[in-house]
């Protein structure tokens, strides 16, 4: 691996002095002279025509400013599946009907949030309740409720993929088995509620809102369509934001009908949600169903593939259809399978929506996936590791039709787990097992359903007089650590340090446009940007040095420690500082400047890269109890370069967390459509203490496709968190499971099902 | 030259008549959903069919229909 100067060192978060000091402006902090706060009104029903809607009283109360319903809005529909715009589904306020309990039908803006408040218990609302449905089997039945008038079934989205010959596969497979589960929806949980503020000038007919998003330019394309505005009447800023974990890539009503509320009264109007609203109102991890059928031969390799999966949707589309379609592509890595078919439908149902939430379709396929292939391993008598590794990809491979591994590091990822996990943990306690689960995660998506026009990332480079460097971008950090991703590359790239870059990201009205956060797509697409922007300003500053050398033209010149000088003869250079001067004296004054783009270009359906790896758990199991107690986690990951080590192990830190609340005590119990958690107190997730011990091992590749050689670094350690639990628990007991969330009553009863099984198998001598 | 099947419905044209059927399925616009009303299918019993069972079956039994509906196609 080349030896960087920045790239590949630790380094501290640019933005944590601001953090930890309380300076960071985060979009809830925010406020603008004479503004107003809004307040939406919520449907107590799953599913109801809206008779009528008496705002008289609310009105009067001192202090209401404007009040709306679906009426007074502009009335587009907007979503992000822009490309079949059926699906543009969300609307600011409900006008004919709620869907789901929390649908917004009236918004208050008042001169404090109490006022605001007081007006909404003023606004009488005649429903008519119709008939609901939760469930998307009920969903998918002819005689169902219709969610969306235009969906039958309510079938909102499907998915077919399929490469082979599945079914000669499956006939030349020894052994076959089928397993179906049931998984629980899980929220992405963020400190920061969804919160927007808006301030429209009606002079100039321009409309600028600061927001906690993932992404300022969908934000920016959603608005224009639901207010029916050019976009570019619209600056959407992103200040920090409190954590995203993939629930802040829709646009919600908080921003929508500020933004309407502002144009009506003419002052600034500032909305946040409460902790409830964010649970029962806000984007989640889909709930699913799922089966799934393998063929593999005697010793282990896999010949067949099958997996069916109906989610749960929800009422709107968000990202959810996305999700459909990656559940059926993760599922399949990081293995060689010949054969495989999936089909998947998504449904309409009266909750709220789910979409892609982190790890978006990796993390309930392999839940499934992986513990049926410890079942498969288990039956044929083949160690849990060794299955992994003999059908591990290589790279080069490539799933037909559907995407290709460049940089491929599971097989010695698979190696160096087999040689650490005998070290680390050479003997187990009773009650004790290790489970595995490979994992493979995209850098980026390919697929552009939102169907934007423009290059999916951008980025520009000014550099000034005295050095200092203007990196401009709409990329968004939202606590994953971009900006200083961002300011590492372009500071490598010039030959740099960190101090001399500034960063003016997340504004659309500063930056060419980047799709935003998701699907881990910063790190290499945006790195992609900023590498190219700063390198035509490097190339303008070599050619000044090499004016001013006079050296052989056959001698390459490097930019290294702010000098620029001949990569054979380091002596021979001369100072970055200087040579800014002189560049821009020789270009006539003018600051130099450099716009990189970056659009991925024949790499299949779904990524340019794809980051890797192996985990390992070592859990407890108490036998009397239930209880899990996992005591230990070892991944050992291939992410090509990594840009920033600190950074990155961060990431994974927190994507293990994450997972392991999927794993083992993150749900959302519904009753007719209504949440019963809305709150810290009963929706469970892990705190620090809980936390076990994360030893993290790389294993170094080159990713052609990404800046310096990177890729996806983190995200994809979610998924293999809660299915390492389950197969040690499996290892530890022989219990099976089906769904996840490992609930002690849970684990329990597996184990009991399990000892009557090892039993009958006794008994019986099979 | 070699025979293919167009979709009753939009101009996509399909070497076999599953491929043809995949594709018909995976619209979403109420043109594709109305016509199998009219061949006597459910586009909600062909999806579940899909989606619930192992192997092909919604789309072998749309498949099944436009052997004998769509037109065939020389390229």
């Amino acid at each position: 691996m080349k030896e960087y100067s920045i790239i590949g060192k630790p380094t501290p978060n640019v933005d944590g002095p601001a953090k930890v000091t309380g300076e960071a402006a985060y979009t809830i902090d925010m406020t603008l002279p004479n503004m107003l706060y809004g307040k939406l009104l919520r449907s107590p029903y799953p599913h109801a025509n809206i008779l009528s809607i008496d705002t008289s009283k609310a009105e009067e109360l001192p202090g209401v400013k404007a009040i709306i319903t679906g009426k007074d809005t502009p009335g587009g529909k907007w979503g992000l599946w822009r490309r079949f715009r059926e699906l543009s589904d969300q609307q600011a306020l409900a006008t004919d009907k709620v869907r789901f309990i929390g649908d917004p039908v009236a918004a208050v803006a008042a001169t404090t949030e109490e006022i605001a408040e007081k007006a909404l218990d003023l606004i009488e609302v005649e429903y008519e309740p119709l008939p609901a449905v939760f469930d998307p089997i009920e969903a998918i039945k002819d005689d169902a409720p219709m969610v969306h008038e235009d969906f039958p079934s309510n079938i909102n989205a499907t998915r077919h993929i399929e490469w082979g010959d599945v079914d000669k596969g499956f006939a030349e497979a020894d052994y076959v088995r089928e397993d179906r589960f049931v998984l629980e929806a899980a929220h992405p949980c963020a400190m920061e509620v969804h919160n927007s503020l808006a301030s429209y000038d009606k002079g100039t007919g321009r409309l600028t809102v600061w927001t906690s998003t993932g992404s300022p330019y969908f934000v920016q394309q959603n608005l224009a369509e639901a207010l029916k505005l050019r976009e570019g009447d619209i600056r959407v800023i992103k200040p920090h934001v409190g954590g995203h974990y993939g629930g802040k890539n829709s646009t919600m009503p908080d921003a929508v009908n500020a933004a309407i509320l502002s144009m009506k009264t003419g002052r600034p109007v500032k909305i946040v949600y409460n902790r409830d609203e964010e649970f029962t109102t806000t984007e989640h991890r889909t709930a699913q169903n799922m089966a799934l059928k393998i063929g593999l031969k005697k010793d282990g390799t896999i010949v067949a593939f099958e997996v069916k999966t109906m989610t749960n949707g929800g009422a709107y589309t968000g990202l959810g259809a996305t999700t459909l379609y990656l559940t059926g592509t993760f599922i399949t890595m990081p293995y060689k399978i010949p054969n495989y078919r999936y089909d998947g439908v998504r449904t309409y149902t009266n909750i709220v929506w789910g979409t892609s939430i982190r790890g978006f379709g990796a993390v309930p396929a392999k839940y499934c996936s992986e513990t049926q292939l410890d079942r498969a391993a288990k039956d044929l008598g083949i160690d849990p590791l060794e299955i992994r590794r003999k059908n591990a990809v290589i790279p080069g491979y490539e799933a037909p039709g559907q995407y290709k591994f460049e940089s491929c590091g599971i097989q010695p990822c698979i190696e160096k787990m087999a040689v650490r996990v005998k070290e680390k943990w050479p003997k187990l306690e009773k009650d004790e097992g290790i489970g595995y689960c490979a994992f493979a995660y995209m850098s980026g998506g390919i697929f552009n359903w939102i169907d934007t026009p423009y290059a999916y990332s951008s980025a520009h480079v000014k550099v000034n007089w005295d050095g200092t460097v203007d990196l401009y971008s709409q990329a968004a950090d939202v606590g994953q650590g971009h900006n200083t991703v961002a300011a590492m590359i372009c500071a490598e790239e010039l030959g740099i340090g960190i101090e001399d870059i500034r960063l003016h990201m997340g504004d659309t009205a500063h930056a060419y446009t980047d799709l935003g956060a998701w699907g881990s797509r910063e790190t290499l697409m945006n790195g992609n940007a900023i590498k190219d922007a700063a390198a035509q300003v490097k190339q303008k500053l070599i050619d000044i040095a090499r004016l001013k050398l006079g050296e052989n033209i056959a001698y390459d010149l490097v930019a290294k420690n702010k000098r620029i000088f001949l990569e054979l003869r380091p002596e021979r250079g001369l100072s970055y500082y200087d040579l800014v001067k002189d560049a821009i004296r020789a270009n006539d004054g003018v600051p130099l400047t450099g716009t990189g783009h970056y659009t991925p270009h024949n790499k299949g359906m779904i990524s340019p890269a794809y980051g890797m790896g192996i985990m390992a758990m070592k859990a407890k199991v108490d036998r009397e109890t239930g209880h899990v107690t996992v005591q230990d986690v070892l991944v050992v990951h291939d992410s090509g370069q990594i840009i920033n080590p600190l950074g990155a192990r961060g990431q994974v830190e927190g994507s293990i967390h994450m997972g392991l609340g999927y794993g083992l005590c993150e749900e959302m119990p519904m009753d007719q459509g209504m949440l019963l958690n809305p709150e810290f107190v009963d929706y469970k997730i892990l705190r620090t203490r809980d936390m076990p011990e994360i030893e993290i091992l790389d294993v170094p590749t080159y990713e052609p496709n990404g800046p310096f050689g990177a890729k996806e670094a983190a995200e994809a350690t979610i998924a293999p968190a809660a299915p390492c639990v389950a197969n040690a628990v499996y290892q530890a007991t022989g219990a099976e499971f089906y769904s996840n969330v490992l609930k002690p009553e849970k684990v329990l009863k597996a184990i009991r099902e399990a000892e009557k099984k090892q039993k009958a198998s006794k008994a019986t001598g099979k | 030259m070699a025979k293919h099947y167009r979709c009753p419905m939009c101009r996509k044209i399909c070497a076999e008549h599953l491929d043809l059927a995949r594709h018909y399925l995976g619209q979403t616009d109420k043109k594709h959903k109305e016509w199998l009303k009219t061949q006597g299918l459910s586009y909600a019993a062909l999806i579940k069919a899909q989606v619930t069972e192992f192997g092909n079956k919604g789309y072998q039994a749309l498949a099944d229909v436009l052997k004998k509906t769509a037109a065939e196609v020389e390229i």
